[in-house]
């Protein structure tokens, strides 16, 4: 045999040698590829952890705003709970939520409400029934454990403690196998309790946790943010002394009564209206916190004997309701008794407030005695303004007082125009003005013919603090007859002229204020001096002021009128004829008279488009006026077709609702300012 | 189509028949084939690795997605324990697909395409299921069910009553299972 060439060994040898390299070579390629691979998985693991982290947070952050924003919105802590209770069941999976509300008292119960999250059709029904019917309290299931740990808690079916929790075998019945509770805190204290059942054994994660915590933060704010709110209403309505409720709350109270009697027949309400004898005497005397002291102790005495009265029925067939004891101020007290089935149901609660003051009240060291003064009044009278009703009780109160206290008395409709009540306003209206009580409302004087305020005029009101703003007709006779009338004019006279300074001087413009003087000022002889007085003090032009008299004041004696009106005129000021047409001007008079204005009536401009007389009347008075070189000012006008009558027959100015109300001076003054860029195109 | 479906795939054919198996159906395929469970690729490079490998193995694309949802399950237990952990048997799995699993593979992968399952009970005790998905997949889900089912040490009898390849609105699958 031949020798197989070397060669071939040799090459056989070198791919033996290359083959082996390239196994190595592969088999670190292998490695790395394996290596790259295992990064690979590593990267991708870490990313979709990460991944499912961010998408559970953006869970979770979408949760909280989502509450946050709706508590923010709600109306009510009702509506907030109810909201978050949806959105967690949402958010976790949960089917059934529901919400336990601490009661506020000392009893350390919650109160179970009917507010649930349920996603079934009624397949919780009796699980919701059970739990409802259960007073939990601060030991009892899982919310009372959250209250007692102020934490989140959760137990599951199977739990070894699951008999504490008396609602779990429902629970199972009903497919569910766990429930889980968190507060709802203000700081440390516990207010409710959201808790939720799920169909799942579960163990809370930490995130779930603190997330629950949160939300039961956002929610506590809600509540906290309507106790801020309840206490300032309840301060806004309530008596800071007693607690009672204020005069507010109590013609809230009357109001709806009144309501109530209008629309339902049979139906019938009494106020009682209670001043407490000498009371200024104790005050004064034993000193302002011995005053307090009686107050709250008759308050005291008053709460009671209401409410043994309640117990006790207040009368045979009475159908009782809701009583109403309010302070008005000082030692005067309200009562509302509601729903009564006749007039001897308010008068057996005045015996019985009275024999209860009837005891001695110690204050401080001192033994004293006091009575009480009682006024009824009727809801079946046929009030139209609860006012009224108020005034009546109160003057029925004063009768009690005139006819030597510690009585009541029921108000009857010859008191009205009594000599009686007659005194007791007086009374009142001396106190006024030192009270603050009376102020001016100013109504516009424009020019129809651009709609422009050229002036007001100052009207008097009384802010009663008991039946409310009153107009001057009602006390104005009075005023003049006691001859407050002279200090009163005084006043007013005073007042709207610094008015006029001060919008004369914001604006730079020469507007007009008219005021009214009454007969009595006319007589009276400081008349003239007061305006040259108030002129000089406040520094306005005489020609802006327009004095306003009646028709009938000046005629009443026309030559004393002519005297003080030409030395009026002598000042500057500017004079005008209130009232025309309504009493009996002589025309000669009239003539005479140095005045510069004449103001029709309103009851000739009042549907002056309907009726041909007035509208012929007011023409008669325009040209009448224009003859004797006067101004004419319209007085009610309230519609566009008045205006327009009025502006045909040539009325320089109107004054009326058409274009304005009296208006406070702060809304007369807003009022002239708007108009500022009108005058100034003009 | 998510890449994870890709690296189960890569995985399936990589550990019944080799690495080079895998990689010479994605060159048969013209594929490059580098894919990342995050990723998004096309459908139809799934649809051309299916092909390829129903050629290489002289196999219906059918039972080649059978084959593969069968041999995936075990990756996804190794990838997702948390799925499987919490039930110990196949039934039970099975109903958590639409409330826990796909909500929790939307988590993972934002603006997956996941098919819907409705089920319904037979008389028998089995599982009537049904599956629409554009893709058409159900022979996948056919394979996935048994390989949860071989996971719980359990045998699925599964047959088909509709399809959506024959024009049905859905797919039904009726599955029974023993121990």
């Amino acid at each position: 045999m031949k020798e197989p060439p070397s060669a071939y060994y040799m090459s056989d040898s070198i791919n033996d040698a290359e083959a082996a390299l390239a196994d190595a070579e592969i088999a670190r390629l292998n490695r790395r590829l394996r290596r790259e691979s295992a990064a690979r998985h590593e990267a991708e693991a870490i990313a979709e952890h990460g991944l499912r982290d961010l998408f559970q947070r953006q869970q979770e952050i979408g949760l909280l705003e989502s509450i946050a924003a709706a508590s923010n919105a709600a109306d009510s802590v009702e509506d907030a709970m109810r909201h978050a209770l949806a959105a967690v069941c949402k958010f976790a999976d949960w089917p059934l939520g529901h919400l336990l509300l601490v009661n506020g008292d000392a009893s350390a119960t919650f109160d179970s409400t009917m507010i649930w999250h349920d996603e079934s059709s009624g397949r919780y029904n009796a699980l919701r029934s059970l739990t409802e019917s259960i007073a939990f309290g601060r030991s009892i299931g899982l919310p009372g454990r959250v209250w007692e740990s102020s934490a989140p808690a959760w137990v599951n079916a199977s739990s070894l403690d699951a008999n504490a929790h008396p609602r779990l075998p429902e629970a199972e019945r009903a497919g569910l196998r766990s429930l889980f509770a968190f507060p709802v805190m203000i700081g440390t204290e516990v207010v409710a309790v959201l808790e939720f059942f799920s169909m799942k054994h579960q163990t809370p994660e930490v995130a779930l946790l603190r997330l629950m915590g949160q939300i039961g933060m956002t929610l506590g704010r809600v509540v906290e943010r309507r106790r801020t709110k309840d206490r300032l209403m309840h301060d806004a309505l309530h008596d800071p002394l007693t607690q009672l409720g204020n005069r507010k709350l109590f013609l809230d109270r009357l109001q709806q009564a009144h309501v109530r009697a209008q629309r339902v027949p049979g139906y019938q309400f009494s106020v009682l209206f209670m001043d407490l004898d000498r009371f200024k005497a104790v005050n004064d005397g034993l000193g302002h916190q011995a005053g307090d002291q009686l107050i709250i102790a008759t308050a005291n005495r008053m709460i009671n004997s209401l409410r043994q009265i309640d117990v006790m029925s207040r009368g045979e067939g009475d159908v009782g309701g809701d009583d109403f004891l309010a302070r008005m101020g000082g030692d005067e007290f309200t009562i509302l008794l509601d729903n009564i089935s006749n007039e001897r149901v308010p008068v057996r609660v005045a015996e019985r407030l009275m024999s209860a003051m009837a005891e001695p009240f110690v204050l401080g060291e001192q033994q004293v005695t006091v009575t009480a003064s009682i006024g009824i009044a009727l809801s079946a009278s046929g009030y139209t303004d609860v006012h009224n009703v108020l005034r009546d009780a109160d003057t029925a109160m004063y009768y009690a007082k005139q006819k030597g206290r510690a009585r009541w008395v029921m108000f009857d409709t010859a008191m009205q125009d009594s000599a009686l009540r007659r005194l007791k306003l007086e009374s009142e209206l001396r106190l006024a003005q030192g009270r603050g009580e009376l102020w001016l409302a100013y109504q516009p004087i424009v020019t129809p013919r651009d709609g422009l305020i050229r002036g007001f005029e100052a009207l008097l009101r009384w802010d009663h603090p008991l039946y409310g703003a009153g107009g001057p007709a009602e006390f104005i006779p009075v005023a003049e007859e006691i001859g407050l009338i002279v200090d009163m004019g005084g006043w007013i006279l005073r007042h709207a002229c610094n008015q006029l300074r001060t919008w004369q001087q914001d604006s730079g413009q020469p507007l007009t204020m008219s005021v009214n003087l009454s007969a009595m000022q006319l007589s009276d002889d400081r008349l003239v001096a007061l305006v040259a007085q108030i002129l000089d003090e406040t520094g306005i032009l005489a020609g802006t002021l327009g004095l306003e008299l009646t028709e009938s004041a000046v005629m009443a004696d026309p030559d004393h009128a002519l005297g003080i009106f030409r030395q009026l005129r002598d000042l500057g000021v500017k004079l005008s004829l209130d009232d025309f047409g309504t009493g009996y001007s002589s025309l000669s008079q009239l003539r005479r008279l140095p005045i510069d204005t004449l103001k029709i009536d309103r009851s000739f401009v009042t549907q002056m488009d309907r009726h041909d007389d007035k509208r012929q009347i007011a023409e008669v008075v325009v040209m009448l006026a224009h003859t004797l070189g006067l101004d004419v000012v319209a007085e009610g006008a309230e519609t566009a077709a008045e205006v327009a009558l009025l502006q045909g027959m040539g009325a320089d100015f109107v004054q009326g609702y058409y274009y304005y109300k009296p208006m406070k001076a702060n809304a007369a003054g807003a009022a002239w300012r708007e108009q500022g860029v009108l005058r100034q195109q003009k | 189509m998510k890449g994870i479906v890709f690296n189960l795939l890569e995985e399936a054919v990589s550990n019944d028949f080799g690495e080079a198996t895998w990689d010479k159906l994605l060159d048969e395929a013209d594929l490059s084939g580098a894919y990342t469970s995050l990723g998004n690729y096309p459908d139809s490079e799934v649809v051309a690795l299916v092909d390829a490998a129903s050629k290489a193995l002289n196999l219906p694309t059918q039972d080649v997605l059978r084959w593969f949802g069968q041999r995936a399950i075990p990756s996804m237990v190794a990838r997702y324990p948390d799925f499987f952990s919490s039930h110990t048997e196949t039934r039970s799995f099975l109903l958590t697909l639409n409330n826990v699993i796909h909500p929790e593979v939307h988590k993972l992968y934002p603006g997956a395409d996941t098919p819907m399952f409705d089920f319904g009970a037979s008389d028998d005790g089995g599982l009537i299921i049904g599956y629409s998905s554009s893709r058409k997949l159900c022979a996948l889900a056919e394979g996935f069910m048994q390989g949860a089912a071989q996971h719980f040490h359990e045998q699925a009898d599964i047959t088909q009553s509709q399809c959506m390849h024959e024009g049905a609105s859905k797919c039904v699958l009726h599955v029974r299972f023993h121990q």
